[in-house]
């Protein structure tokens, strides 16, 4: 059992045994089918991540349930980065969002092969959902 | 023996090109219109200059000075030969095409227009040769025009042209697009503007790595061209001005080797290229561009590019081929570089670039620094496969398939 939740377990295991990155990439792309899509007529400044060479915007939502995204990008692969999260943080309360680690997107060997701005793009994106986890907290 | 064997034996003078990539791809060079690869003898031209004579230029008298200096004002005379500078004319060397163009706005640009003057422009600029003018003009008042380029044919709308070059100071042109591979009719658009009166800044970025220039023929008044994309090293460009234009220009940077002396209250500058150059001058990069350009003409350009030529155009046909591509570009005119731009209709242009690298192929993405040109085309960015004369028709072919691949994979 590794020391991620068990459904990000599932796919950080999934990509591992990847055959080569093309595979990963395909990986990616059935994760981004899978998004809780967020409409391209909701797309706003406020839902843009900045950073990104690709058009990507989210919407994040702690409710009864917790926490919950929405997203989508014009790219599959970022789209598919955002599935990752939204999987890895479904659920949690804002407090165990800002202590979670982006680190998964590492073990899942994909961010290595993006190019600086696709990653600094991903990180941003991370970055941004702990700040308004923060926010909740007060 | 025929042009494809000549291009391999050329191939194997660059090192770089049997790079084995992490992931056990062997590499596929297609980012040539960002930069070339280099042959053996200019990297060992920037080593034996590390290794022996390393010394600053111009002032010192100790005998590895005096090498320096001698292979370091060498590189100019190269440089001036090669692009067929006219006599009275002069090469200032800057760090590359944007700073040749920067200098050119501001040695030149700043104390010779006036406000209310008019600069032309075209739509296929690339940011370097837009942004310097911007600047200018929104410090000294100066209109900007600009000639609009059909999204049909891929070329510069001549009347367009030809009426807006009317009253113009300045027209600022690109030789050859980084985006499109079109080759304006430069000489054409010279012969118009000087008819006018305006003077001429030809940004030659693109074309130099694919064609001998000769300025005299070119008859331009500025030619800013850089040394990394035609074989030699980064970091060094040069402004070439014709002559009577030295004398119009004042220096943008001061400090040392510009000055001839330096007084509390004033400094009198040099009176040679040296104005233009203050501080220690990129020496390694002025032996290595020398270097290149002596290995370029141990080829035969015409042969070369038109191995180039011959290689993207197989690109463009293929993606043409593969179900919702589209080529920015005509392939079929011949006076056009190895760039092939691209894109899908749906898959995103990074995705196919970061599906391409995982195949050991190099391609370029984005908007290329040229999004007036952009707009145009109504896109924001696309896929750039940039061909040169080492790369190989087996390398053109691979490309395709590798976007076959990728779009009846994913697309």
């Amino acid at each position: 059992m590794g020391r991620w939740p068990e459904k990000l377990q599932e796919v950080i295991d999934d990509f591992s045994e990847a055959l080569d990155q093309m595979e990963r990439y395909e990986m990616l792309f059935e994760l981004a089918e899978d998004i809780d899509e967020l409409d391209h007529s909701e797309w706003t400044n406020k839902t843009r991540v900045v950073g990104c060479q690709s058009e990507a915007h989210i919407d994040i939502a702690f409710g009864g349930d917790g926490f919950h995204l929405r997203g989508s990008s014009d790219s599959q692969i970022i789209q598919g980065l955002m599935a990752v999260t939204a999987i890895a943080l479904e659920g949690l309360t804002p407090e165990e969002v800002t202590g979670f680690s982006p680190n998964f997107a590492s073990e899942m060997k994909v961010l290595e092969t993006l190019t600086p701005n696709r990653a600094n793009g991903f990180l941003n994106m991370f970055l941004r959902i702990q700040d308004e986890a923060r926010e909740q907290l007060g | 023996m025929d042009l494809q064997s000549d291009m391999n034996k050329v191939r194997l003078e660059f090192p770089i090109l049997e790079r084995i990539l992490p992931n056990g791809k062997p590499l596929i060079y297609l980012d040539n219109a960002a930069t070339s690869q280099k042959p053996i003898s200019v990297i060992n031209a920037i080593t034996d200059y590390y290794t022996n004579y390393n010394s600053n230029v111009h002032r010192a008298v100790h005998t590895l000075a005096g090498e320096a200096t001698e292979a370091f004002e060498l590189a100019r005379k190269s440089v001036a030969n090669w692009f067929g500078l006219p006599s009275g004319g002069m090469v200032l060397f800057t760090s590359g095409t944007t700073d040749a163009l920067n200098l050119c706005a501001l040695g030149w640009g700043k104390h010779n227009l006036k406000p209310g003057d008019a600069i032309v422009l075209t739509e296929m600029e690339h940011h370097s040769n837009i942004v310097p003018w911007q600047m200018l003009a929104k410090e000294y008042d100066l209109e900007l025009r600009w000639v609009n380029v059909d999204s049909e044919t891929y070329q510069l709308d001549m009347d367009d042209y030809k009426s807006k070059i009317i009253g113009a100071k300045l027209a600022c042109i690109i030789h050859t697009s980084n985006v499109l591979g079109t080759r304006n009719p430069v000489e054409r658009l010279v012969e118009i503007a000087h008819e006018v009166g305006a003077k001429v800044v030809l940004d030659c970025a693109q074309a130099a790595a694919h064609e001998k220039l000769d300025m005299k023929s070119l008859n331009a008044d500025f030619l800013a061209v850089t040394s990394h994309k035609m074989c030699g090293p980064t970091g060094i460009g040069a402004l070439l001005i014709a002559s009577g234009i030295f004398e119009q220009m004042q220096p943008v940077q001061g400090g040392g080797d510009m000055i001839t002396e330096v007084f509390k209250e004033y400094s009198i500058y040099q009176e040679n290229e040296h104005k233009f150059e203050a501080g220690t001058p990129r020496i390694a990069e002025a032996i290595g561009w020398s270097a290149a350009i002596s290995w370029m003409e141990g080829i035969d350009l015409i042969a070369a590019h038109k191995h180039t030529l011959s290689i993207a155009r197989n690109a463009s046909d293929g993606l043409k081929e593969i179900s919702g591509i589209k080529v920015y570009g005509d392939h079929s005119n011949e006076d056009i570089s190895g760039v092939v731009s691209f894109l899908h209709e749906s898959l995103h242009a990074e995705d196919i670039a970061h599906m391409l690298d995982s195949m050991g192929i190099a391609v370029r993405t984005g908007h290329h620094c040229a999004q007036p040109l952009m707009r145009r085309l109504g896109i924001s960015a696309t896929n750039r496969a940039s061909f040169y004369f080492y790369n190989t028709m087996d390398e053109s072919k691979a490309f395709v398939n590798a976007v076959k691949t990728i779009v009846e994979r994913f697309g």
